[in-house]
């Protein structure tokens, strides 16, 4: 266990935003431009000497295929340096950095931009496999016969839309979409709409309390075409939040007995996080006091149904890797998928049948305090713009360990498709 | 040897212009000869089947006539009578030849190289940023008298060859290819086999543009041009009205009666001092272009510091930072744009995507191109490290207290290495690099508004500024495109401070109840760009006073302050900005005189005078301060001079700057002219010792050279 640990040397993300509102224009590889712009500007470093740039993105923009390399040449890395999408859907902004690790630990560079980006309002639409079998044929009509048959086969229903968004969060192992997977869970461990709705009401609070201490992480974007106005903070969380608009929303995923709304679930979001990262060595060699290291890492698939329930496998993993536990942990970020999700990852860490059962453990993972968990708001009241959140919360998490001068974070995400994600960030 | 011959398989004799120990092909006598004699031998070979120009050099096919014969005046009416005529034969034995020929572009085709390219049967160019085609020849006040005004025309038609000459467009490609200058366009590589290829197409038959190209509409399109193209020009430059005579009068007549008043023609404009003029002020930009300042350490490649600068920073983001960002930026360097918080940032990249956006618009730049420079610029609101930057160009506010601070931090954040420079237009160098650990590396940089247009940039040495400094300095400013002058830290530099007293005489003539239209007319007359109130108002009243009383307070009454433009600040006229100044700008077309400020003028001593005293109270003063700048070595030689007074305000480029226009008047003259108006105008038209030591001895600026 002597090889070199990566070191979290600086990072800096761009405003979340809701989808639709301010940074809906800007597509992702402009969102990670602005982000890895920004985090050259930050550190100043010499952008000839990063060996490769990670980026975690789910819904890769259709014009920019390998959109980490699109982003990096237009932030002014120069064009030697390789850069490589990865994609774990939510985790994906983990898998940058744990690839970085993972490349630094096989000698394959040692000075990484790593980062998440995602824009989801600008998730395609999509024609149907049936409709574009039509285009085709129209498109492959020689005759004028043959043009007006081929356009004749055209049905109304062929213009309707299939919406990328909605795809995306669908499982199609399953069949669920990722509102019906946090129903289930939610029922089986007892998340009532009540808590769930009291807890997406606690996360807006300490997310519009936290505003000035996340502005520490954010950097402006400049909106393109004018580049004039400026969008300097989160437009997510509300501070004026009561639990009464929250009981007012309708459940959306389930009729009649469903428990998750659109208040209680994470917010569909479009934002970029950027981190400069290296093996202790090199990063020694920077001038740049470094956020923290990446002390530990675990990925564990689990039932894509529930895949909510990732985090409670992953950290069961890290902590027979690592033998680190909770009670080690000085803050806890469990990613907030949903409320209802996140409710039950406390509870199948809190339970000894969960651990006997599904863990093959004699005693339960342990408590998550309120206290530590998710301090700063999580992405019902943030956002999660799937591709970005795993480098927000690792980057989030170093900031406020350094404010709390404390030592250890757990930061865990449930992954689309049945996975989770934990890793320790310490100082 | 210029010109190698050799010939391909299939009989196509192969034209290869290589000029020895140059990065350029030009025509000389030597060239011309040789082509002869290339020529004479395809006559008399009857096995070549047809003849292809290609150039061996990276960026320039023929660049033209050898401007230096023009140059080094001595050429004789009969000498340039010989030039012509002897360009002209061969050219009309090339384009008589029997087997089709074909001029292969890559690079810079130019004036006499492409008046050659004209004679070629057909005309293929690369697809390159570097091929540039057209005849310029009016830009340097001739016109193009190897056959470019006779065979362009009936190439491309009258309007078209008029519209390509009368501006001395140097064409892309695209370009080229869409106005008919040249038959296609394609990627180098497949240049020389397209080339062959056409040579198998025979001789091209072309369409005869018997509508635009019939004595009648030429003579039409004569009297319809002639009177815009004299208002454009004020009259000042006799070889627009010349080309558009002989191109229009030559159309009718035969192809050697339209060479023979080509040749008239470039006989009466060479020996014009207009046209010496214009060739002068070419070879100062060359000059500027290759001008080695400092020590030559800077030539050394093998560190780092003396590599092309990648990363810049520039800290204000006001007009001039973004405009220089923006320009830094399209020159391809990362940029890192600095203030204090992002509603300025935001201001600064709103200027700069303008700047692009226009760009785009004009065709300058691709939209790939505009985003890309967008990108390069690395905006930042709170103090970042800048110790990968090659060069920090402060842009910030003209306030010496806040430079120096800014100049405290910069060093602590610059890397060592890194070059600190100032923008300032009037704060001394010196004083802001004492604020910082390493005066050596600090300097002046002075960028001209706008930007993007001005091509003149002051160098400014303080008293510490290491010679490796300057070296580096001057380098940067060469690299980015810019002309480089090279000046010593004193007040207002070079041109500014030629420019104030100028300046501060028209307000002077203003508040002595002179016209405001007239001050203007007489200078548009003179050949400035644009009127000195005018002027003022663009520049913004404030800031004219502010270097006028900086000035003042360093030249004492040389360089009066008059109340009038205190007045009007007062009265809140500021010009352009402000919606008034002398001229009221509410309107949006041609803005009136501003009544209220006309109200101010008090003075009557001014009101009678003609247009020729007012040009001689607003130019002498300048002329005289000129010579001072010489006198004081705020700058080395007399060209430095006018190349900044040309580059840097616009000063008619015909007259060959303040001091070839001292010359030109003669210095005796000026002398007596300044004693006059220093007895009825006041002190400040005080000739200057070496103006009047000079006049004495009879001698004259560049005399020496």
């Amino acid at each position: 266990m002597s090889r070199e640990r990566l070191v979290i040397v600086d990072g800096v993300r761009t405003p979340f935003t809701k989808m639709g509102t301010s940074l809906a224009r800007l597509n992702a590889s402009e969102l990670g431009r602005v982000a890895v712009n920004a985090l050259l500007t930050k550190t100043g470093i010499d952008p000839g000497t990063i060996d490769e740039v990670i980026f975690g993105c789910v819904g890769q923009p259709i014009d920019s295929a390998n959109v980490a390399r699109v982003i990096a040449l237009r932030a002014g890395v120069p064009r030697s340096v390789p850069a490589v999408t990865v994609s774990r859907n939510c985790a994906s902004g983990c898998e940058a950095i744990t690839q970085a690790d993972q490349k630094l630990a096989a000698g394959c560079g040692e000075l990484f931009v790593v980062g998440g980006v995602e824009s989801m309002s600008q998730y395609p639409l999509l024609y149907r496999p049936s409709a574009a079998a039509k285009f085709n044929r129209l498109a492959r009509a020689k005759s004028l016969g043959q043009k007006i048959g081929a356009a004749l086969g055209f049905r109304p229903g062929d213009f309707s839309p299939l919406i990328g968004l909605k795809l995306g969060l669908s499982d199609p192992v399953c069949g669920l979409n990722m509102g019906q997977t946090a129903e289930l869970i939610g029922r089986e461990n007892g998340a009532t709409r009540e808590l769930q709705d009291a807890f997406a009401l606690a996360s807006h609070q300490k997310a519009a309390a936290a505003a000035a201490r996340l502005a520490d992480e954010i950097c402006p974007v400049y909106l393109p075409p004018k580049y004039k106005s400026a969008v300097t903070a989160d437009n997510g969380p509300r501070a004026k939040q009561s639990i009464e608009a929250l009981a007012k929303l309708r459940p959306v995923f389930e009729r009649g007995t469903g428990t998750v709304t659109a208040g209680n679930a994470s917010q569909v979001s479009d934002g970029a996080v950027a981190l400069l990262v290296a093996g202790e060595t090199r990063a020694a060699q920077l001038s740049l006091e470094p956020l923290g290291t990446l002390a530990g890492y675990a990925y564990a698939g689990c039932e894509p149904s529930r895949m909510g329930l990732g985090p409670v496998y992953a950290m069961n993993k890290l902590e027979q890797l690592s033998g680190l536990g909770l009670n080690d942990a000085d803050i806890i970020e469990i990613n907030e998928a949903f409320a209802a999700q996140v409710l039950a990852v406390r509870a199948c860490a809190e339970s000894a049948t969960f651990a006997r059962d599904e863990l093959k453990r004699d005693r339960p993972l342990g408590q998550v305090p309120e206290a530590k968990l998710n301090v700063n708001g999580g992405s019902i009241a943030l956002g999660h713009p799937v591709g970005a959140t795993g480098a927000r919360l690792a980057l989030t998490s170093l900031l406020e360990l350094r404010r709390r001068k404390a030592k250890r974070a757990l930061i865990s995400l449930c992954i689309g498709g049945g996975q989770g994600a934990a890793m320790w960030m310490e100082r | 040897m210029n010109i190698n011959a050799t010939t391909l398989e299939d009989g196509i004799r192969l034209l290869t212009f290589d000029r020895p120990e140059s990065s350029a092909n030009l025509f000389d006598t030597a060239t011309m000869d040789e082509l002869d004699h290339h020529l004479a031998d395809i006559e008399s070979d009857r096995s070549v089947r047809g003849a292809v120009f290609v150039s061996t050099k990276k960026s320039i096919f023929i660049a033209g006539v050898d401007l230096k014969r023009f140059h080094h005046s001595g050429l004789t009416t009969d000498d340039i009578r010989r030039i012509a005529s002897v360009g002209q034969r061969v050219f009309n034995r090339l384009a008589a030849l029997r087997v089709p020929t074909v001029a292969a572009i890559h690079g810079a085709c130019l004036g006499g190289g492409y008046e050659m390219a004209l004679a070629c049967d057909w005309r293929v160019a690369s697809d390159d940023k570097r091929t540039k085609i057209g005849l310029p020849e009016t830009s340097i006040g001739l016109l193009p008298a190897w056959g470019g005004s006779t065979r362009l025309p009936r190439l491309i038609g009258l309007p078209r060859a008029l519209a390509a000459i009368l501006p001395g467009k140097r064409m892309a490609p695209k370009q080229a290819k869409r106005n008919g200058l040249v038959d296609q366009v394609v990627p180098r590589e497949h240049l020389l086999r397209v080339a062959t290829g056409k040579i198998a197409q025979g001789k091209p038959s072309r369409p005869g543009h018997w509508f635009w190209n019939n004595g009648l509409v030429a003579k039409l399109i004569c009297l319809r041009e002639k009177p815009k193209l004299l208002k454009k020009t004020g009259g000042h430059y006799p070889a627009l009205p010349r080309t558009l005579d002989v191109m229009t009068s030559g159309i009718s007549r035969s192809i050697d009666a339209s060479l023979k008043l080509e040749a008239d023609g470039i006989i009466a404009l060479a020996s014009s001092p207009v046209c010496g003029n214009l060739i002068r002020i070419f070879f100062l930009q060359e000059r500027a272009k290759r001008l080695r300042a400092g020590k030559g350490s800077a030539m050394k490649n093998s560190d780092k510091k003396n590599a092309p600068a990648k990363w810049a920073a520039v800290i204000g983001a006001g007009v001039m930072g973004a405009g220089i960002a923006q320009w830094l930026s399209a020159r391809g360097l990362d940029v890192v744009l600095r203030d204090i918080d992002p509603k300025r940032v935001g201001q600064g990249m709103a200027t700069i995507s303008k700047l692009y956006h226009v760009a785009v618009k004009r065709r300058i730049l691709t939209k790939v191109e505009g985003q890309q420079g967008v990108d390069r610029i690395h905006p930042a609101h709170n103090e970042v490290p800048l110790g990968n930057t090659d060069i920090i160009i402060e842009a910030a506010v003209e306030k010496l207290d806040l430079k120096k601070k800014i100049f405290e931090r910069l060093d602590e954040l610059a890397g060592p290495e890194t070059i600190l420079a100032t923008n300032t237009s009037a704060l001394p160098i010196s004083e802001i690099a004492q604020a910082t650990r390493h005066p050596e590396r600090v300097i002046g940089i002075h960028f001209f508004n706008p930007v993007h247009r001005m091509q003149l940039v002051e160098v400014v040495v303080g008293k510490a500024t290491s010679p490796e400094t300057l070296a580096r300095s001057v380098q940067f400013v060469q690299k980015i495109g810019r002309l480089p002058v090279v000046v010593r830290d004193r007040p207002g530099f070079l041109v500014n401070r030629i420019l104030m007293p100028y300046l501060s005489e028209a307000s002077r003539l203003f508040a002595d109840g002179a016209a405001i239209p007239s001050i203007d007319q007489a200078m548009l007359d003179f050949g400035m760009p644009m009127g000195p109130m005018r002027l003022l108002d663009e520049v913004g009243l404030d800031v004219g006073h502010h270097v006028a009383t900086h000035l003042a307070a360093e030249f004492g009454d040389r360089m009066p302050s008059s109340g009038i433009m205190q007045s009007m600040l007062d009265a809140g006229q500021l010009g352009r900005k402000s919606g008034a100044g002398f001229y009221d700008y509410s309107a949006q077309s041609k803005p009136p005189v501003n009544g209220a400020a006309a109200m101010l003028a008090t003075g009557r001593a001014a009101a009678g005078l003609s247009q020729e005293q007012l040009q001689d109270c607003m130019v002498l003063p300048m002329l005289n301060e000129a010579a001072r700048c010489l006198e004081e070595n705020v700058v080395a030689d007399p060209e430095d001079v006018d190349l900044g007074m040309i580059m840097g305000t616009g000063f008619p480029p015909f007259r060959g700057g303040p001091l070839r226009h001292a010359n030109a008047v003669g210095l005796a003259k000026i002398v007596e002219s300044l004693e006059r108006l220093a007895k009825s105008a006041g002190p400040q038209f005080e000739p200057c010792e070496l103006l009047q030591s000079m006049a004495k001895a009879g001698r004259e600026f560049y005399g020496d050279k």
